[in-house]
């Protein structure tokens, strides 16, 4: 049920898009230099330096690929950071990526070893950072890689403020890591009463069976019923019913009306305060 | 298919007709305020022990004077007004009255007069799930 944890959704930082493309420029940048260096080398070398040649060779090699790749590659990032989203949902977070092939991870929290914030040199200059969610077998042992296999299940780059989202996840792990949904009803919600409860339970535990008496068994056993059979139609597992029989727990209200409506009886005559 | 149903209380009007505060109340049973807080306001499954403690200190009544099961649903369509009943009912394509007729009827009568797709609908409707409102 999605009542308290709300679905968080979130899409990358438009630094994401400056920053890659400042790599991309960068790294074509130092390649023109070495195609422009490797020209002038080789002219030189070769006794003749044909000052057109060169520039034909600048112009041809260096700068109009430049200028179709740099464009490219900028819509390709803008892309990218368009089509990246990413929803924090009760059991598990979905990734949506891609530019051409449109990608959708979801990886349930009961899978998350770790969760790794990254902060390269380019992220630096921008103030972006990555988050990368390692699941058995995926690690991001090999940073900075997106592949599948090698690199981390999720990967979330261009945020702003990771913590958020770390936390968010974090908090979503541990809700989705809590016991069984009966003892989590009865425990563990409202979070602020927890501790209470959890001393309380623990009390009555000790306590075994000191505080309720029960006739569950002679009450059910009149209309013919296993007990089996009533946690079947109860909807909760055999040992909660031959729990209760034993006097050695105590249940929530709800469930006491549904044993109550199930045997057709009030619940003060199946259960009574010793 | 049934109603899926809540369980709420009177704890606040009856603490009132007892004159008691939240507090005293904790006390008298053992736990803290904020459980009495958590209990009145209804997010609260409560074990029995605390129920029957509370009914004791409420002389004795019987629980489901205290502690009543309503249809989740009842709540939501609580809070509507009538021309968003209006709306909800005509794009699902039923009459209001029908609608409406959610708040009243049994669980039987829900099986005679409904089917599961007119359900889904509803339940679309009200910004909600089929599992949340109904189970089977």
């Amino acid at each position: 049920m999605n009542n308290e944890s709300q679905a968080f959704k979130g899409t990358i930082s438009r630094d994401f898009v400056k920053k890659e493309a400042l790599k991309n420029n960068l790294f074509l940048v130092v390649v023109a230099l070495g195609l422009i260096l490797t020209f002038i080398i080789y002219l030189v070398l070769s006794g003749n330096f044909d000052f057109d040649l060169f520039l034909l060779l600048t112009l041809v090699c260096v700068i109009i690929p430049y200028l179709i790749i740099a464009p490219i590659s900028a819509w390709y990032f803008a892309a990218y950071k368009r089509n990246f989203s990413y929803i924090i949902q009760e059991n598990n977070i979905i990734i949506n990526h891609g530019v051409f092939t449109k990608m959708r991870a979801t990886i349930p929290y009961k899978r998350i070893q770790n969760i790794n914030i990254v902060c390269g040199v380019f992220d630096r200059i921008f103030k972006t950072y990555s988050v990368k969610i390692e699941t058995a077998g995926h690690s991001a042992v090999s940073s900075g890689t997106k592949s599948r296999g090698i690199g981390p299940e999720g990967y979330i780059p261009g945020l702003k403020d990771p913590h958020i989202i770390e936390n968010r996840i974090k908090k979503m792990i541990f809700q989705s890591s809590l016991p069984s949904e009966g003892l989590e009803e009865k425990i563990f919600k409202p979070q602020e009463l927890a501790f209470d409860n959890f001393i309380s339970y623990i009390l009555s535990k000790m306590r075994e069976g000191e505080l309720l008496q029960t006739s569950i068994k002679e009450l059910r056993e009149k209309i013919n019923l296993s007990a089996s059979q009533l946690a079947e139609k109860v909807g909760v597992p055999l040992q909660t019913i031959q729990h209760l029989e034993e006097g050695r727990y105590n249940p929530s209200l709800v469930l006491a009306y549904k044993i109550a409506e199930v045997l057709d009886c009030t619940i003060e005559e199946l259960f009574k305060l010793k | 298919m049934k109603f899926k149903t809540k369980v709420k209380s009177n704890i606040k009007e009856l603490r009132e007709e007892y004159n008691l505060s939240q507090q005293e109340l904790a006390d008298k049973i053992g736990v803290s305020r904020q459980t009495i807080y958590y209990l009145e306001k209804g997010s609260y499954n409560p074990s029995l022990t605390i129920s029957f403690k509370i009914a004791e200190v409420f002389d004795d009544k019987r629980l489901k004077e205290i502690f009543y099961q309503e249809p989740v649903l009842k709540d939501i369509l609580k809070n509507k007004t009538l021309e968003d009943l209006d709306r909800i009912a005509s794009e699902v394509g039923i009459t209001t009255q029908k609608l409406i007729q959610l708040n009243k009827i049994s669980d039987d009568q829900l099986n005679e007069r409904y089917t599961k797709n007119e359900l889904e609908k509803i339940a679309k409707k009200l910004n909600s799930d089929y599992d949340d409102l109904f189970e089977e």
